[in-house]
């Protein structure tokens, strides 16, 4: 037995110290580099890109910055220090017995950014850095179970969101960084560009031809996308989504968008590893006033998509249902002793 | 089993990370703060499924019988750019698993940590992805 259990540490510490990369700066751009294009003559966007430089990134900035969207060259080399902190922390597989572990999320649950983010707020319009304010009809609309409900309501699976459900996450929720599975692989052909997320594993299938949208009837988890080239950025305009599911949140989490969204995304290559992202979320029957949420993605060595069948193995949801049963069961058998 | 079971003073251990992060799902909707588990195990198999990994164990109580357990990981995808692969947890792995069962009482429980013969514990996750979601910790806006 001690022989297998020794075996597995080294196993463990091998795989691991080639897995995990330290952070570091992203390399220089090559002098002179100019947007390669398709056979086809499109700016060439293609590859596997990730969001995972703004994990952990606040959404709205906190108010201490105000107006100030980025770091400070020395807080970006405070940020550096910590991520290099947690690197050697990630290093170590183990920890000593001495050591307390709890319910809280550990270190190997997330994946890491390599490099700190440099702005101060998800949201880079309005000034402040902050998500508007929602419309009275927007507060009353129900936000689906998920996570971070410590009492969810489980009466059947439709009361968990797309997300939990292994669904959707919708479009921003697809794209935003989170703690891990923030790949997205861009491919191109002629007429076309199709966006694939890791998590949840939903293709965009984008047609650049410029015909209309289909018909409001028609409405979809993750919409109905046109694109157009603007110079080397694609904007994508996508509308017909169907409303009261998700989010503008991560992971499509918080106060679901409307029928009435509609989302314009710029995706623009700066460098051969560096995309810039953009998308104006404007519901003018969710919002007071439309916003736009920014951040960078890179293209990082040896990083691909994985497989995400997501339904199969959703544990969580029989858990969560019955869980909920015996909790019933278990109020009715008090209930029922007290009388 | 019910010698296998341990109780621990389990809001006293917890140890909240300061990192705000949101898991798959909610640790509460599936599993019983008020039923920490901790027992050995020896490891029969791992699932490297979506959305989370499960670790399978044999709990053999005192009178001799064999129980099977289930320990939820982390998400197979973040596990693997993590450095897990499928020797991590060989089967035949005795560890010793502390963590929380499923509410409906069934042989289930997120992993907290794993701790090998020789002491040394392994993070493994569990569901309590989003700080807010974990027992006793505040809930997120």
């Amino acid at each position: 037995m001690r022989f297998f259990i020794a075996t597995g540490l080294l196993v463990l510490t091998a795989a691991s110290a080639l897995a995990q990369v330290a952070p570091h700066a992203l390399p220089p751009p090559p002098k002179n580099w100019v947007q390669p294009k398709t056979p086809w003559g499109d700016p060439d966007i293609q590859g596997t890109w990730t969001s995972d430089d703004c994990i952990g990134a606040p959404m709205n900035r906190p108010a201490n910055f105000g107006d100030r969207g980025f770091y400070t060259e020395q807080e970006l080399s405070d940020r550096m220090k910590r991520l290099e902190q947690q690197h050697e922390g990630d290093l170590k597989d183990t920890v000593d017995s001495s050591q307390r572990v709890g319910t809280g999320p550990p270190g190997n649950w997330g994946e890491r950014a390599r490099r700190p983010c440099k702005q101060t707020s998800l949201v880079v319009d309005p000034p402040n850095g902050r998500m508007p304010d929602l419309l009275p009809e927007a507060k009353a609309r129900p936000i689906p179970e998920g996570a971070g409900n410590n009492n969810p309501k489980a009466d059947s699976w439709e009361d968990f969101s797309w997300y939990i459900r292994c669904i959707s996450r919708g479009v921003t929720g697809s794209i935003l960084p989170v703690i891990y599975g923030n790949g997205q692989q861009i491919i191109q052909g002629p007429g076309y560009v199709t966006i694939m997320q890791e998590m949840v594993h939903e293709a965009r299938v984008i047609p650049l031809n410029g015909r209309p949208h289909a018909s409001s009837e028609i409405r979809t988890y993750m919409g109905d996308p046109r694109g157009h080239w603007e110079g080397n950025t694609l904007v994508v305009e996508t509308t017909n989504f169907l409303a009261g599911r998700t989010g503008i949140g991560l992971n499509g989490g918080g106060t679901p968008t409307s029928e009435a969204l509609k989302l314009t995304e710029r995706y623009t290559r700066i460098s051969p590893d560096e995309m810039k992202y953009e998308v104006t979320v404007d519901d003018p029957k969710t919002f007071t006033r439309p916003f736009k949420i920014a951040f960078p993605m890179t293209q990082e060595p040896g990083y691909q998509n994985f497989e995400y069948a997501c339904h199969e193995g959703n544990y969580a949801m029989f858990d969560s249902l019955s869980g909920a049963r015996a909790k019933e069961k278990a109020a009715a058998a008090k209930a029922a002793a007290n009388k | 089993m019910k010698k296998a079971l341990l109780t621990l003073g389990a809001a006293g251990l917890m140890l909240m990370a300061a990192v705000p992060a949101r898991a798959h799902h909610a640790f509460a909707a599936e599993f019983d703060s008020d039923k920490p588990i901790k027992f050995k195990g020896t490891v029969t198999k791992m699932e490297w499924i979506n959305p989370h990994a499960w670790i399978h164990i044999d709990v053999k109580a005192d009178d001799g019988t064999v129980t099977n357990w289930m320990i939820e990981a982390a998400a197979p995808n973040s596990l693997l750019r993590r450095g897990w692969n499928k020797s991590s947890l060989p089967a035949g792995t005795e560890i010793l698993v502390e963590g929380y069962q499923a509410k409906d009482g069934s042989n289930r429980a997120n992993g907290s940590v794993i701790t090998f013969a020789d002491g040394k514990k392994l993070f493994v996750g569990n569901a309590a992805g989003d700080p807010g979601a974990a027992p006793g910790a505040p809930k997120q806006p």
